[in-house]
């Protein structure tokens, strides 16, 4: 399956607990003010790669922890994340995906969205909810601004609720 | 006869012929002539010959030697010319040196030299730069032969320290606990032993002023958990933290060396499991994470944490939290560094190898006490391996014959520095040696030599510049062809072997190290392209690759980049390490840290650490990567870049030319 990326990062420090594959989606409607990639907002930039291609470029990362969608926005490209997702699960992997969309937005899209409901069940942690400048704040591991929430995915579906970590 | 003669700057001055029988003289003198009449007859001749060529113009100081050397050569006193050709070479080398030399000076008044990134720009780091390259220019003209300096001078090897070549030796782990216990001295009165905890590490901080004054390298402490474990018994975690803190502050403010810069301190901790031992490093480690007096990132002293399972490695290990602790420290702080002693070649010796911040390991001794403490490097000189791969032509026999010979050169330009070190007494380092510091010193008096001392310490070959070698020879690095991985080993081994060689021609301890090359790494690459051009994948950076290291502009994932380094640690029993390269502080993710360190370890690595941008706001204290030039939160411009330099931290000011080049291109590993 064909996936549009900006671009990959193999081993970082900054997108996720541990060492951390980095996929950058390409494509994103929002288009937060002081976003830190806006490169990532043209869904023609970038460039096609072929999602087994991606792969296997994982299964080199002998030290990473797991993998993570950040973008660009992944749920702009659900199907291909999804599948990705759920192929890197079985190397032992765990996922972190980045969204402009909240935890409760995402679980009412998911209802009508089968790929929506696969990426959102494969992840581990969300780190949810749009780039807000205001809310800005340097301290924050792995996100920008105060009002995104680092989710634990499995436990707020089984609670119905959004659970936080930390 | 003739009225004027024109000197060497060009100015002419009244022509005296007493001058040329005196230089006759001399000359004759110093092969045994005692007759001044025949030297004045010869003097008669030279003017003759002078005449005879003259048509009117006013000779040059150079002409009329020349035309003594003729006389002499045809008058039959082969040994007196002989003697005058060796002395007007020696003068003429004496005055080039004195030329370039007042070059040098004007250079350093204008700007400091960038050779060390840890000296200042002060009027007294400026007059120890003068004093250096003066020092430097004797010891190349004056002490030392030929051969050595020539090779020096050209770059096949360089003798590090050169400055300091006669007046005393390199690093020392230094016996902490001994000194606390007992007081010393350093010159000026008796220090009795502290009584409080603060006491103490104030005094640990003037104990490493103090040697770092007798000595040019590196200042540690090798146990600073246990040996300073007496000094806090019965301390609340209040009173040790307050000690650590003053002790960090201490190190960043205190300098030595005529007031140009702190001392190079390390401090090795983490496997003293008693409860003093353990509040010392819990408590230091956490003043090391606060920073200094905003928060700003310590430079010194280098901190290297023991790693060893069934002590501080996993999770049952006593202590585990202090090791978790280090991790996170280094994930903001890039210190702590990490030191393996399970690794193959360390765990012979338990837990009791140290390291000093810019890699140096001082362990097997022939002459003495396998230990660490009271020893250290006496000196090191590191080959120039991309010349070598660049001379052999791809021809493995060539390579190897000249490898042998600057090896062979190194090893004995390292045993000439040796002898010239034993002419130091005691009261020539007053304080390492005067107060029983060093293995082997205790019982010596003010006006005996060293000797007895440092034949405990190493004598150091060093190389730079495998990768580089290793493009000459193949066409690939280590990191690019397993064959240049396997003939990396093989080479580094060979090395290796003949350093232990060296040990049993000389009864002393030769060792083989991974040179850091501070200055080296840039001098090296001048020169090689002066002979041979820029030669893609060799010369065409600003700088050679440090010792065994993967080329820092390689991209590498770190599990290979590990995987490829691990190995040439046992061979390079003087001292090594590894670095992994972040492109962000992983100040919220020890977890990542440890993997590495984890993957290290089981690289049979002995010594290794995590590099990372650490740029910190002086104003509002934001502290991450800045890429623009003012603090993204703040606006400040008051940036302060601290990045690590062959093993020590330092801000980007303070780097030269090579080592900037370099820092540019330390990529990642993506």
């Amino acid at each position: 399956m064909k996936i549009r990326v900006a671009g990959i990062e193999k081993e970082s420090v900054v997108d996720g607990p541990g060492l951390r594959f980095v996929i950058f989606v390409q494509g994103c409607t929002r288009h937060c003010s002081g976003c830190h990639n806006p490169d990532t907002w043209d869904f023609y930039g970038g460039q096609e790669m072929d999602t087994g291609e991606i792969l296997a470029q994982i299964g080199e990362g002998r030290l990473n922890r797991g993998v993570t969608f950040s973008g660009g926005e992944p749920f702009e490209q659900v199907a291909a994340c999804a599948l990705l997702a759920e192929q890197i699960k079985p190397l032992g992997m765990d996922i972190v995906t980045y969204s402009g969309y909240t935890f409760e937005e995402l679980q009412t899209k998911s209802l009508a969205d089968e790929d929506v409901k696969r990426l959102l069940e494969a992840t581990d942690i969300l780190v949810d909810g749009p780039f807000i400048a205001e809310e800005r704040d340097w301290d924050l591991p792995f996100r920008g601004s105060r009002n995104q929430r680092l989710i634990l995915v499995h436990e707020s579906l089984a609670a119905g609720m959004a659970v936080q970590a930390e | 006869m003739f009225a004027k003669i024109k000197k060497r700057d060009g100015r002419e001055v009244h022509f005296d012929d007493s001058k040329i029988t005196d230089a006759i003289f001399k000359a004759a003198r110093s092969v045994g002539g005692e007759d001044r009449e025949t030297a004045m007859e010869l003097t008669l001749g030279v003017l003759r010959m002078l005449k005879q060529q003259s048509n009117g113009q006013v000779f040059g100081v150079e002409d009329v030697q020349d035309v003594v050397e003729k006389i002499l050569i045809e008058k039959g006193h082969a040994k007196t010319a002989k003697a005058y050709i060796l002395y007007r070479d020696r003068r003429s080398r004496v005055r080039d040196a004195k030329g370039e030399l007042m070059d040098v000076v004007e250079d350093i008044v204008k700007e400091t030299d960038r050779d060390n990134a840890n000296v200042g720009n002060s009027p007294s780091a400026k007059m120890l730069q003068i004093a250096s390259a003066a020092s430097r220019r004797y010891y190349l003209t004056r002490l030392i032969d030929e051969d050595y300096s020539l090779a020096h001078s050209r770059g096949d090897i360089h003798i590090h320290d050169l400055d300091f070549y006669a007046t005393t030796c390199n690093c020392l782990q230094i016996p902490l606990e001994k000194l606390l216990k007992e007081g010393f001295n350093t010159g000026h009165g008796y220090i009795r032993p502290p009584k409080r905890p603060a006491s103490a590490t104030s005094l640990a901080a003037i104990i490493l002023q103090s040697s770092q004054n007798d000595m040019f390298g590196g200042q540690s402490f090798p146990f600073f958990d246990k040996q300073i474990a007496p000094s806090m018994d019965g301390a609340d975690e209040d009173k040790v933290y307050q000690a650590m803190e003053a002790l960090v502050f201490n190190l960043n403010s205190m300098h030595s060396r005529a007031g140009s810069q702190v001392p190079f301190s390390s401090i090795n901790l983490g496997t003293d499991t008693s409860e003093e031992g353990r509040g010392v490093t819990r408590n230091f480690l956490l003043a090391y994470e606060a920073g200094l007096g905003r928060g700003e990132n310590p430079i010194f002293p280098n901190v290297i944490f023991r790693v060893k399972k069934g002590v501080s490695f996993d999770p049952q290990d006593p202590n585990y939290d202090l090791f978790q602790l280090a991790v996170r420290v280094a994930s903001k702080r890039l210190n702590p560094t990490f030191s393996f002693m399970d690794s193959s070649f360390n765990k012979p010796y338990d837990d009791q190898v140290a390291y000093m911040g810019c890699r140096t390991r001082t362990m097997d001794n022939r002459r003495g006490p396998a230990v660490t403490t009271g020893r250290g490097n006496l000196s090191f000189t590191t080959i120039n391996l991309p010349r070598l791969g660049i001379k052999a032509e791809r021809n493995m026999k060539t390579f190897y014959r000249l490898l042998d010979e600057v090896t062979e050169l190194t090893i004995n330009q390292l045993y000439h520095r040796f002898q010239v070190q034993c002419r130091l007494k005691v009261k020539d380092l007053p304080f390492v040696m005067g107060q029983g510091m060093y293995l082997g010193s205790e019982d010596l008096k003010p006006d005996d030599s060293i000797e007895p001392a440092i034949v405990n310490g190493t004598l150091t070959v060093g190389f730079i510049g495998l990768a580089e070698m290793l493009v000459a020879l193949t066409g690939y690095h280590h990191g690019q062809s397993k064959d240049s991985q396997q003939l990396g080993l093989e080479i580094v081994n060979y090395l290796r072997r003949k350093t232990d060689e060296a040990c049993e021609r000389f009864n002393l301890n030769y060792t083989l190290l991974a040179t850091p090359a501070e200055g080296t790494c840039g001098r090296y690459v001048r020169l090689d392209r002066k002979e041979y051009g820029i030669i893609p994948g060799i010369t065409n950076q600003e700088y050679y690759t440090n010792s065994y290291h993967i080329p820092v502009h390689f991209p590498i994932s770190s599990f290979d980049k590990i995987s490829l380094e691990g190995p040439y640690h046992r061979f390079c029993n003087a001292g090594h390490i590894s670095y992994v390269e972040f492109a962000a502080p992983p100040q919220h993710n020890p977890e990542a840290v440890e993997a590495i360190i984890r993957h290290m370890a089981e690289s049979d690595m002995g010594y290794g650490g995590i590099n990372y941008p650490v740029d910190f706001c002086c104003n509002c204290g934001l502290q991450g990567v800045i890429n623009e030039p003012n603090c993204p939160r703040c606006g400040s411009a008051d940036i302060r870049r601290i990045r690590r330099i062959t093993g020590y931290l330092s801000t980007i000011d303070r780097f030269n030319d090579g080592k900037v080049e370099e820092l540019k291109h330390r990529l990642p590993h993506s």
